[in-house]
């Protein structure tokens, strides 16, 4: 409390022009980039490994179980950074009991719920339930029980019922594909719908946030699935790699092109809060906007997938760009998000002047408390992939 | 032959454009506009619909309009929590524009820019618009916060999450978070003043009357008056607020 | 029906369930009455303390300071723009009528420079004011730097009030 009014006093020094009093703080701080950062991560995984299922592109293979590994572990801590960033955390629950229609943000726990629970976890439960069944009845212990539990103390599986499973599981995911959509570029909507924020409010926001969504998911389970193969010593697939670099590729030219559009039709338009914009990107987000997401989250990235769709170095140099690649992407993503959610309480409301955004290393706001929603999603992967490794799975070819 | 299906058409289509248009009549008078979007109902005829009038022409800032909102309203002392502030425009003969509120203007203001420089200055005094379609309102995740059928725009802070929404969705720059109750707050145009028929403490303290309160539904309220005897208008019309907060002498600066 | 599609749906059954009695359970009351908001919340609001009170409640010891106001300048204000909040200081004087007033509900006796100036210190926003009423033409604007400058040499500062009687300037 004290240190909150401490910080408030050092931003208020630094103030430039003329804010509203009310707007000296900034609302959303580091929690709320987190968050849609976190969902991105999961809607662009789904989609990956719905690549492989829907659209039947085989050479993704090796990915397609740690994709949908990926999206349910961080999935399970997406709502986290916006829970404990409420004033009132206990009260959480009201946004399911009594959810009010017009708030783009009300909605938010059924879309979530959807999401995890019909989407996710029903795909991987009827992927793994068979693999479950006889994991159960080959382990002891703890294993054991959790294998029960989590296959409900099934036994059926008779060629039948795991035709079956697949059936459903297929027709999860093709449910599962506008689920993807609707998580994230609803995400997209709690920002554009803000018509009071010129920065935010723009139609394209969920579309935007919808394919930097996928480019980050897609670089994440690029970069997961190099990590794991070198720590199982297993031989990296450059096929899928090369395949999905492509898919980056693709998807990061519609997401550079669709910013593009939008800073474009910005500058055409140029309204009222033209000035005031122009000045805070040039000035306190030039760093984060051009160099971060601009330079080395975007272009560097597209020229670099670019060239590698007409020539190809030998694998190793692959391997390596590979690896630098997601991690641009992830920062670049990372950074975009940033953007939008502090660059959009930057500015005054008012459009004549600025206030800056500080925040500490602890406290329920600071640096730490965001790492550590970045860092248990990882644990829970890790646990998820002992638990249910992929690798391990009968082979059954999705049909 | 020919002849009777024209007129049997365009009887058709008398027919069909009545309909259309009664239908489209109808519906439109049914839902003026989609009250299933907000807690109150639209402008009635019966009731209260309280609004607010400021003459920008009148206010002197001395600030005892903010002062009086903070004490009355045990608002933190701090310069960071408004329900109620004023702000000095001096526009300078170079063009440019200078907008200051030194702590929300409690303390009163002080002349900055010497006056050969100064083409013209004014005060505006901002508070809550209480808007008719608030997008405060309209985004609250949970319901805690509304509209009273009077038009005053509610906080519900036994119920209020403090997800900050609110905050960001209003273009005035009207809310903040309680620090110490951790849940929004706002203008409630002193309701509990209200209730006991006083009126809300900034305009019952301001010294030049420059502050008008009343009901827009009575003809012979001081506000209707003052509403028809001056061009008065509301801050960001564009954004289609519904703002119930009009100022006489609006500067086009102001924002 | 295979028999694990029966134990999913019955586990999702169950927790639609649990969802549907929690949401029964912890849905305020008086929640949807009036609209999509707690309807008690509007009474509650109405409860907060008031710290201002009406100009009358002042008058009703404060008769020959009234009559004085009520013939100079400042006769349209309020007792309460200059001194603060009253309202605790006139319902204690209401209640223990003639007991002496507690320090802490003692009103501010402003005088100083700073205190009028907050209305009356020159200022390129305020000349322009005109006040309909018959005897005010507007607030006097006074440079306070330049006004009967404080005696640097006495180091006191001459108050307002020494010379103003702030009932009747």
């Amino acid at each position: 409390m004290e240190d909150h009014l401490q910080n408030l006093y050092e931003v208020l020094s630094k103030v430039e022009g003329y804010v509203y009093p009310n707007e000296i703080e900034l609302n959303w701080s580091i929690l709320i980039v987190l968050y849609p950062y976190i969902t991105g991560l999961v809607a662009g995984a789904f989609i990956l490994a719905s690549l492989e299922r829907i659209f039947k592109i085989k050479v993704l293979k090796p990915t397609y179980g740690i994709a949908l590994l990926t999206a349910f572990s961080f999935m399970l801590v997406a709502t986290m950074p916006l829970v404990s960033h409420l004033g009132k955390p206990l009260r959480a629950y009201e946004i399911m009991i009594t959810p009010h229609s017009s708030s783009a943000m009300a909605i938010f726990g059924f879309v979530y719920l959807w999401y995890l629970m019909v989407v996710l976890f029903l795909e991987i439960w009827f992927d793994y339930r068979r693999d479950m069944v006889i994991w159960g009845n080959e382990s002891k212990g703890v294993k054991r029980f959790l294998y029960k539990l989590l296959s409900l103390w099934t036994t059926d599986i008779s060629p039948k019922a795991v035709a079956l499973d697949d059936r459903i599981g297929y027709i999860v995911t093709v449910i599962g594909i506008p689920s993807a959509f609707l998580l994230h570029g609803y995400v997209g909507f709690i920002f554009g719908s803000i018509k009071a924020n010129p920065w935010w409010s723009t139609v394209l926001m969920p579309v935007i946030f919808l394919f930097s969504a996928m480019v980050s998911g897609i670089a994440l389970v690029m970069l997961i699935y190099i990590v794991l193969t070198k720590v199982r010593k297993q031989l990296i697939d450059m096929e899928c790699l090369d395949t999905i670099a492509k898919y980056l590729f693709y998807i990061l030219v519609i997401d550079f092109a669709l910013e593009g559009l939008d800073q474009i039709h910005r500058i055409y338009v140029a309204e009222e809060s033209f000035e005031a914009l122009h000045k805070l990107v040039f000035g306190k987000l030039f760093y984060t906007l051009f160099i971060y997401q601009g330079l080395l989250g975007t272009v560097v990235p597209l020229l670099t997938l670019g060239t590698l769709q007409f020539y190809k170095p030998k694998a190793s140099i692959r391997k390596i760009i590979y690896i630098i690649l997601p991690v641009l992407v992830l920062m670049g993503i990372f950074f975009m998000r940033w953007n939008v959610v502090i660059g959009g309480q930057l500015f005054s409301k008012s459009f004549y002047g600025y206030t800056t955004f500080k925040t500490g290393l602890i406290g329920m706001e600071g640096y730490l408390m965001a790492a550590t929603w970045l860092i248990i999603p990882f644990l829970i992967l890790s646990f998820l992939l002992w638990l249910l490794p992929p690798w391990n799975k009968i082979e059954t070819s999705h049909e | 032959m020919n002849q009777d299906t024209t007129k049997l058409s365009r009887r058709n289509f008398f027919k069909a454009g009545t309909v259309l248009a009664s239908g489209v009549a109808i519906a439109s008078a049914l839902t003026p506009y989609d009250g299933l979007l907000f807690a109150a109902e639209s402008p009635g005829a019966k009731g209260k619909w309280y609004g607010i009038g400021i003459d920008i022409n009148k206010c002197i800032g001395c600030g005892k309009c903010a002062n009086a909102c903070k004490q009355e309203n045990n608002v933190p002392k701090d310069p960071f929590y408004f329900r109620s502030w004023v702000e000095q425009y001096t526009i300078k003969n170079d063009g440019s524009i200078l907008v200051e509120s030194p702590s929300g203007g409690v303390n009163g203001f002080t002349q900055s820019v010497p006056d050969n420089e100064i083409y013209k200055s004014f005060f505006v005094p901002k508070m809550c618009n209480h808007c008719a379609k608030s997008p405060c309102t309209q985004v609250c995740p949970v319901g805690a916060t509304f509209e009273t059928e009077e038009g005053i725009v509610l906080v519900d802070e036994k119920y209020c999450i403090g997800c900050r929404y609110c905050v960001q969705a209003c273009p005035y720059g009207c809310r903040y978070i309680h620090p110490e109750k951790g849940t929004a707050d706002k203008c409630t145009l002193c309701f509990h003043r209200l209730k006991h028929g006083l009126q809300p403490a900034c305009f019952e303290i301001c010294p030049t009357e420059a502050r008008i309160f009343g009901d827009l539904n009575d003809p012979g309220s001081k506000l209707n008056y003052f509403l028809k005897n001056h061009n008065c208008m509301v801050v960001k019309p564009h954004l289609n607020t519904g703002s119930k907060l009009f100022y006489n002498a609006l500067s086009p600066e102001v924002r | 029906m295979p028999q694990h599609i029966k134990r999913l749906i019955s586990v999702f059954a169950i927790f639609i369930v649990l969802f549907l009695v929690m949401r029964q359970v912890l849905k305020p009351s008086s929640f949807g009455k009036l609209g999509h908001f707690r309807a008690d919340a509007i009474y509650e609001n109405t409860l907060k303390p008031m710290h201002y009170t009406i100009a009358d409640s002042c008058t009703k010891c404060h008769k020959s300071v009234r009559a004085e106001k009520d013939k100079g300048f400042h006769k349209r204000l309020k007792c309460e723009v200059c001194h603060g909040p009253g309202l605790k200081h006139s319902l204690f004087a209401e209640q223990f009528k003639g007991k002496e007033l507690p320090d802490s509900l003692k009103l501010y006796k402003p005088g100083e420079r700073k205190d009028c100036g907050v209305c009356h210190q020159k200022n390129a926003a305020r000349i322009k004011i005109q006040f309909d009423t018959i005897n005010t033409t507007m607030v006097h604007q006074i440079d306070l730097a330049e006004h009967n400058p404080p005696d640097l040499k006495a180091n006191e500062p001459a108050n307002c009030i020494d010379c103003h009687n702030p009932h009747q300037p």
